[in-house]
């Protein structure tokens, strides 16, 4: 791998993150650089889903410093709409707007956030419609698709607003299992057209197909960092194989 | 016979005549049988007197109430000699017409608000917005051509609705600000709105506009004084508003945190967020409570007849209460009750109507 | 300048910059509003100030529960509108939510013509103004026949348009009422509270708690009755014919029968929905599995659907009891002397308006406090334990 020469597309500084009293983050040092595929996984608990919250500032954090595409992430609301513009989010329980249409999700934010008219939301809207695959859903409320659907349509609906880094929480955890291969080979797709991507996933299998390295966390902390091959074949630090032996057993 | 069988039963009779069933489920055990008798003896002892009184031995016109004394039938003669001061207050006889026109357009407009179609933030202000305009200038004229005819003529069934739909125009904007601020992540504004929601709601909304009619004209500066019309108006605006913004409130808590957080995440800003994302799914998840809401404020509209307002009860004490037709009293509160009946009892069915769709639409 | 520009696209400082707005704001309509009054009052000749409650009213009330002079002082007159506000209230409470639940029933059961019937009368009372309803009644016992042409039953009860006239105990009636209705409450108290602390929650230590507690109740009425009483009379007075109007007895007055009835009617409308919808609200599955127990069905509507309907029944109903009891108000349409027709007769003679206004909604307020604070307690106390809602 000779990315380092790339411009560095998310970088955390020992950030640490309180829900009152209990320590979610300790010290989080990760660097992602662009066109980087990230998969983080772990323990339920382990802090991953807080972290990657933290990247488009869902949660605040206490300590350290977050930079996304060179803008430092604080309490500057210019600064948050900025890098929120610029990081697409793709969530377990999907979030789609229930009282929209599918492609009424996917332009209402162009139309309100990059100005765009109605029209040519649309027709981009539809470009990413078909991209993954739904474009005869377009009229469609959420509420009549399946779940592997309307992930797909999240993944649009993140799409449009044509970000540079793109945040997956758990996109398959809520998913029954013949569905989770539609909303994979999505991602897959995505992950070879050069995307940034960051995903908390336990999806071993995409993990080994796309992944440029592979972050383990537990207890809030960063336990290792590793390219695949080496994460699933060498793991160095006693949890990572436990957790492996765990995840890989059946 | 136990629960279950009887929660079986229905099922199974379902085939069966109506009427059959009905006459088996009204014997169907011997209490079952006393009970249908004792209602039995109640209604056939009731409703002969009732359709009487109401229709047989009625007197529908006459020029005054003489026809009527000594008889065992309503005088419905008052309804058909005063009905228009009934309906119109003291309003310009030759003008009724723009009176009959404006209660039309609010009539219309409350029609209209339950066309799912138009079931969007936009569309229903600019309904109800036009709707009072037009309600406004046919009563007040001035333009047009229309002779100008001054708030303190208006009256009867035309003022109860031009406070309705007042109220309605201007307490809904306060109750989404009011529910907003309650929600709000700054504690001084939420606190700020929870006083005054708490405060407003535990008063009796009599309280409320006696206050603003009486008492506010000594705290007020002269320039903001003003009619007693609008202070009324302005003061039950803020009472629906803060019961409404307590529904508004449950309609928001129910949205999932995600849609918020997917809102967040796609870049929208707070005001974009709550006009595109939270207020249409709050407001879809409290209409059945809002009509209910709709429902009581065009019920209270009457008690401003306290407050000295030449409402539709005023106009009807008129109605009886001068000339000759002062034994014609139950015959005018029974019209007018029948008015408000025809109104709130729509609405509600369709509320009640709406949230069986609702749930349906849920499971 | 870039500090500047820092600050104020800081979330934190728009956050303060907002909140500092609009608590100025508010501060400032308030200030305004208070200086503008005093301003008025100063310029009328009026004294602020509470002690205008120590002055005797020169006016007086037509219905009381407490013995008043016109002699008496501004401070008595509260507490006389304060009282007749918590009676009818109460009294239109416990009989509202009595009937209520009774047509509550009715609308649920498998009678159809019972069933038509409590759904005509809810539909009835439900969609017709209260105020309304208190004018018709009201309307209706003002025009009854006058005391010499009185109908009478048994020749002991009298109704006449100066209001029902019945056979009581003999004694200053006003005082009587205003102890039973506080005798009535206490036993009330008595009987809720150790449910409400948590104490005595086993179904048989409830019954023998309530029990105790109304023949506690009863008795010290009965002792309120013999020691009350007027030594000259005998036990109970019989209204009697004298002249132009009726002596003796207790009578009703048409202004709190009319408001009564109607808070009565609307009130128990409002109770049935309620409680078919609490009725409605029971798994059909609980009720099938109590039947299939063999329980017959009296027993599984007393001891499966209304303990858990009242779950779903009591959040609705304090609100209820809430409403109508500011409803009350009401009565001043046709003369009722509740808390509200007094303080605006108050402010009227007195001219005292922000510190009458200030008592009356002390008044309300605390009303309501009470009622919501009771409600909340019964709802804790029967929630299902275990499947208590977690947060809001």
């Amino acid at each position: 791998m000779t990315d380092n020469a790339r411009a560095e597309a998310v970088v955390l500084r020992g950030v640490s993150k309180f829900f009152g009293t209990f320590q979610a983050l300790k010290n989080i040092n990760l660097t992602v650089r662009e066109g980087e595929r990230i998969v983080v996984c772990g323990p339920s608990g382990s802090g991953k889903s807080t972290m990657i919250r933290c990247i488009n500032r869902l949660e605040a954090h206490q300590e350290g410093s977050i930079h996304v595409l060179g803008t430092e992430l604080g309490d500057d609301l210019k600064n948050i709409d900025a890098i929120r513009r610029e990081v697409g989010m793709v969530f377990q329980q999907f979030n789609l707007f229930p009282h929209l249409t599918v492609l009424e999700n996917c332009t209402l934010a162009p139309r309100l956030v990059l100005r765009m008219s109605e029209a040519d939301a649309e027709k981009e809207a539809m470009r990413y419609l078909e991209r993954v695959r739904i474009p005869e859903q377009a009229a469609k409320y959420p509420g009549q698709l399946s779940g592997g659907q309307q992930q797909r349509v999240a993944i649009a609906r993140a799409l449009c607003m044509t970000p540079r880094i793109m945040l997956f929480d758990e996109p398959t955890s809520a998913l029954d299992p013949e569905m989770i291969s539609e909303v994979l080979d999505v991602m897959v797709e995505l992950a070879n057209s050069g995307m940034t991507m960051i995903c908390v996933t336990h999806e071993m299998g995409f993990a080994r197909k796309v992944a440029d390295r592979m972050v383990f966390m537990a207890e809030g902390e960063i336990v290792e960092s590793n390219d695949p091959k080496s994460f699933f074949e060498q793991p160095k630090s006693e949890r990572t194989k436990q957790f492996l032996s765990q995840i890989l057993s059946h | 016979m136990s629960a279950l069988a009887a929660s079986t039963a229905r099922y199974r009779h379902g085939m069966e005549p109506f009427a059959t069933v009905l006459v088996r489920r009204m014997f169907a055990t011997w209490h079952d049988a006393a009970i249908s008798i004792v209602c039995l003896a109640f209604v056939i002892w009731l409703l002969p007197k009732l359709i009487g009184w109401a229709f047989l031995d009625a007197v529908w016109s006459a020029p005054n109430a003489t026809p009527c004394i000594g008889g065992a039938g309503a005088c419905w003669a008052v309804i058909t000699a005063r009905w228009r001061l009934i309906i119109f207050g003291l309003y310009p006889f030759d003008q009724h017409w723009r009176s009959g026109l404006a209660c039309l357009a609010v009539v219309v407009v409350v029609v209209l608000s339950c066309v799912p179609a138009l079931w969007r933030p936009v569309r229903l202000s600019l309904l109800w917005l036009g709707g009072f305009l037009t309600f406004y200038f046919l009563m007040r004229g001035g333009v047009f051509g229309l002779s100008l005819v001054g708030t303190e003529r208006w009256g009867g069934m035309a003022l109860t609705l031009f406070i309705f739909t007042a109220v309605a125009v201007l307490g809904m904007p306060m109750a989404i600000i009011l529910a907003l601020g309650r929600q709000s992540e700054l504690p001084a504004i939420r606190w700020l709105a929870g006083l005054l929601i708490d405060t407003v709601r535990a008063l009796p909304l009599l309280t409320v506009l006696f206050t603003a009619a009486v008492i506010l004209p000594f705290a007020l500066p002269d320039w903001l004084i003003g009619d007693k019309l609008y202070r009324v108006i302005y003061a039950f605006a803020l009472f629906f508003a803060c019961a409404q913004a307590e529904i508004i409130r449950g309609g928001l808590q129910a949205i999932h945190a995600g849609q918020l957080e997917a809102a967040k995440a796609l870049g929208l800003g707070y005001w974009h967020r709550t006009w595109h994302i939270v207020l249409p799914q709050a407001f879809r998840n409290s209409l059945p409570a809002t009509i209910n809401q709709f429902v009581i404020t065009f019920k209270e509209t009457s008690i401003v007849i306290i407050i000295g307002f030449f409402e539709v009860l005023a106009s009807g004490h008129a109605a009886y209460g001068t000339g000759d037709w002062t034994s014609a009293y139950a015959e005018v509160y029974v019209f007018i009750a029948l008015i408000y009946f025809a109104f709130v009892f729509s609405l509600s069915r369709y509320g009640a109507h709406l949230e069986k769709r609702m749930r349906l639409g849920h499971d | 300048m870039m500090e500047l520009t820092a600050l104020l696209r800081s979330g934190r400082f728009r956050g303060w910059l907002y909140q500092t707005a609009v608590v100025s704001v508010a501060c400032l309509i308030l200030i305004s509003f208070v200086v503008t009054a005093r301003h008025n009052l100063v310029a009328q000749g009026i004294t602020t100030g509470f002690d205008f409650l120590q002055r005797s009213t020169g006016w007086d009330i037509p219905f009381a529960l407490i013995s008043y002079t016109i002699n008496d002082p501004y401070w008595r007159v509260f507490l006389i509108g304060f009282a007749n506000t918590i009676f009818v209230g109460t009294l239109g409470l416990i009989f509202a939510t009595l009937f209520g639940t009774f047509i509550g029933i009715a609308r649920v059961a498998r009678n159809p013509l019972l069933n038509a019937l409590g759904t005509v009368y809810v539909e009835i009372f439900r969609n017709v103004p209260l105020i309304l309803q208190g004018l018709l009644w009201y309307a209706i016992l003002t025009r009854l026949p006058s005391p010499r042409q009185a109908i009478s039953i048994w020749d002991s009860i009298f109704i006449t348009n100066r209001g029902l006239y019945i056979p009581f105990v003999a004694m200053s009636h006003g005082t009587f009422l205003f102890i039973a209705s506080v005798f009535v409450l206490a036993g009330f108290a008595i009987a809720l509270l150790p449910r409400l602390a948590g104490i005595g929650t086993s179904r048989s230590g409830f019954r023998r708690l309530v029990r105790t507690a109304l023949l506690t109740a009863a008795a010290i009425a009965v002792a309120a009755v013999i020691g009350a009483r007027d030594p000259q009379a005998g036990l109970i007075t019989i209204p009697m014919l004298k002249g132009l109007r009726f002596e003796g007895g207790l009578r009703v007055t048409p202004e709190f029968t009319a408001l009564f009835v109607a808070i009565v009617c609307f009130g128990s409308a409002y109770v049935a929905e309620i409680v078919r919808g609490g009725l409605l609200s029971v798994n059909r599955g609980q009720l099938e599995a109590a039947g299939a127990l063999g329980l017959r069905p009296f027993h599984v509507y007393w001891y499966v659907r209304i303990p858990l309907a009242l779950r779903a029944i009591v959040p609705p109903m304090g609100n209820q009891f809430v409403w109508l009891m500011k409803a009350t108000t009401i009565g001043i349409a046709f003369g009722f002397s509740d808390l509200f027709m007094i303080t605006s007769t108050a402010i009227n003679q007195s001219g005292q308006t922000i510190e009458i206004l200030f008592i009356m909604m002390s008044g309300f307020l605390l009303i309501n406090y009470v009622i919501s604070t009771a409600m909340n307690a019964l709802n804790r106390s029967i929630a299902l334990k275990g499947y208590e809602t977690k947060g809001t």
